[in-house]
């Protein structure tokens, strides 16, 4: 392989997976903490999607109930200008944690209060899931919106330089995904590493059982936990969006899957894994020879294989230790 | 009758298919292993059983067997899919937990994305034409093929439950570490629920490709894969009736809602959300425990005269 063609593999895995990364770290907050898959986090990927969308063009031509409706007939005050832009994408993300903290209340805590068996909530959060998703179908229809191309400004759509003989191109928005990527994960880590509000979730993931009888409210803090979750995945969704727009309802359930792929990877329940486990997968996805490129989506999931065969707690899991 | 069976016959067969998808996802279960692959050997049942129907290489084959094709092809399904189960399941039930269900939910993506890339699957199309079984003039027809399976399916699971091999599976399932110390290998019996889970998927699977005509990717996906689930938790986990009635019940529900058009789907989510809260047990457990309900444990007071005259209970 040509050097520039391994410097764009490389530049576009990266951004990908990053992608994934913040993404898949929504599922293992919750399954941290709760030890469950939250399988309705796909769909609020999606979610943040349409909500920044929604704030940014505010227009849905031609399917479903809001077929017509036009928010924003002055045009959007998001649009033009990266600053609104971003503003945007975080109200979209914290609806998106907003929604995710409804899913808990509705999905989740009756299923705990109830004492049922855990393998049911994977049940009904994939219903929830099931009625978001076709909800969405049926309010804006199961086209693709594309986020127009100055949404955000007059920016430079691609960076490229020269690199021997060809020529290595990055969009803007690939750079913009990965500093965004970046910049949460490091927030993240400061949250959860050096606050009171980080140290409770720290304990809660522990042993629900002794935070609480340390005086931590686990219920709040479980809710907590889903509301991260459900920015870092409406994030992870907007992000998307701008990149390969927003592909219709089921748009999330791909990355739903992948994101599954990347945690098991890394370890189940290890933060910093679902980073590796993210990059790993971009990383992997991006140097799938053109050729063989239909065979892009069974990668991350080969590599899920892989590594249940080889070292089955993920690259950086914990080892299980089993309990009599 | 002929009415009914032409305008329900299809509606029955899939009711009965689904009872058996439901069961094939029961017998790990039965191990304690949440397997979520049925529809990925569902897949690949029907995907053997259409190639040998349609695909000009076996027309021989065709030719000579004639009708008897058809077995032939539920014997290459249940095959294929005990060796795929075995290969597949010995490094998953290695894992305890959540490993499997997404070991098997990898797996089944992966047949998805192969399938849809193959040229002898027919790629993203799939397969047409298949034809039907035994000649069978109408669809309800094929409850001659299902019914007994599920018939024969049922039979195997109650005489399974009481042998030596579902004593050693309830053990497991209970817990994994002490069947171990008492000398039941967890391993091998894990394999063994998931390879039976898988026969019977791909037989179901093999039965279906004529049943519905065309074969294509879109039979083995994850959606696929959560259905088979909520049938089985919503139907009840615990009892071989469970999966039955869940299957055809969540299979009916939908028809049932027609009339709510786009609705539907929004409502069927909210079927799963609303019966895996209030029937932890499912149907059949729940069922169950109100046949055996206990006798109140206090007496029921007799209301106070205040009360009798529209006055509140002081507690």
């Amino acid at each position: 392989m040509e050097l520039s063609q391994l410097v764009q593999n490389l530049l576009n895995g990266l951004a990908i997976g990053s992608v994934y990364a913040i993404f898949a770290l929504g599922y293992t907050l919750v399954f941290s903490i709760l030890g469950i898959i939250n399988f309705a986090h796909g769909a609020v990927f999606t979610l943040g999607a349409y909500f920044t969308y929604t704030l940014v063009v505010g227009q849905f031509e031609n399917n479903g109930l809001l077929r017509g409706v036009n928010l924003f007939p002055q045009g959007s005050p998001f649009a033009g200008s990266p600053w609104t832009f971003a503003l945007a994408t975080l109200i979209g993300a914290v609806v998106a944690g907003l929604i995710a903290v409804l899913i808990e209340r509705l999905a989740f805590r009756p299923m705990r209060a109830r004492g049922a068996e855990p393998l049911l909530a994977l049940v009904s959060s994939l219903g929830v899931a099931l009625v978001i998703v076709n909800l969405i179908q049926l309010l804006v229809g199961a086209e693709i919106y594309n986020f127009p191309a100055n949404a955000y400004g007059e920016v430079r759509p691609a960076l490229s330089f020269q690199l021997g003989e060809r020529v290595v191109i990055i969009r803007t928005v690939q750079l913009i995904i990965f500093a965004v990527s970046l910049v949460m994960l490091a927030v993240l880590g400061y949250v959860i590493g050096r606050t009171r509000v980080g140290k409770a979730l720290r304990a809660v993931a522990e042993s629900p059982g002794t935070a609480s009888l340390l005086g931590i409210s686990v219920d709040r803090f479980i809710l907590i936990t889903f509301f991260l979750s459900g920015v870092l995945g409406g994030l992870a969704g907007t992000l998307v969006g701008t990149a390969f727009g927003v592909a219709g309802p089921y748009f999330g359930v791909t990355y739903g899957l992948k994101g599954l792929a990347v945690i098991v990877l890394g370890g189940l329940g290890s933060i910093p894994g679902a980073v590796v486990g993210g990059l790993v997968i971009g990383l992997a996805e991006a140097f799938v020879p053109g050729d063989y490129s239909a065979y892009k989506d069974a990668v991350a999931f080969a590599l899920l294989f892989a590594i249940l065969l080889v070292r089955p707690q993920g690259l950086l899991g914990r080892t299980q230790i089993q309990k009599v | 009758m002929a009415d009914f069976l032409a305008q329900y016959g299809f509606l029955i067969v899939t009711l009965v298919q689904a009872g058996l998808l439901g069961l094939s996802l029961y017998f790990p279960l039965q191990a304690g292993q949440l397997s979520l692959a049925s529809p990925g050997f569902y897949a690949v049942g029907g995907y053997v059983a259409a190639i040998l129907l349609t695909n000009p290489a076996y027309a021989g084959l065709r030719e000579t067997l004639g009708q008897g094709v058809f077995p032939l092809t539920w014997l290459a399904a249940a095959l294929l899919c005990g060796v795929l189960g075995l290969v597949v399941g010995v490094p998953a039930l290695r894992l305890r937990g959540i490993y499997l269900a997404l070991a098997t939910i990898a797996f089944v993506e992966i047949l998805r994305v192969v399938s849809l890339n193959l040229e002898v699957t027919g790629g993203a199309v799939g397969i047409f034409g298949i034809p039907q079984a035994f000649g069978f003039g109408e669809r309800w027809q094929y409850i001659f093929l299902f019914g007994p399976l599920l018939v024969l399916t049922l039979l195997f699971a109650r005489q399974l439950e009481r042998s030596r091999v579902g004593r050693a599976f309830r053990a497991i399932r209970e817990d994994e570490l002490a069947a171990d110390a008492m000398g039941v290998p967890p391993t091998r019996y894990k394999v063994l629920a998931f390879v039976i889970g898988a026969v019977l998927a791909g037989v179901v699977g093999a039965m279906s490709a004529p049943f519905l005509n065309t074969w294509n990717a879109r039979q083995g996906s994850f959606d696929a894969s959560i259905a088979i689930l909520a049938f089985v938790l919503i139907g009840g986990s615990r009892n071989i009736w469970g999966p039955v009635v869940g299957g055809a019940l969540l299979t009916a529900i939908p028809e049932l809602l027609r009339f709510l058009a786009d609705w539907r789907l929004v409502i069927n989510g909210l079927v799963l959300v609303v019966a895996s809260l209030y029937l932890p047990q499912g149907i059949v457990g729940a069922l169950e425990r109100w046949r055996r309900r206990p006798p109140p444990r206090r007496p029921v007071p007799a209301p106070s005269p205040a009360e009798l005259r529209g006055g509140r209970r002081t507690p």
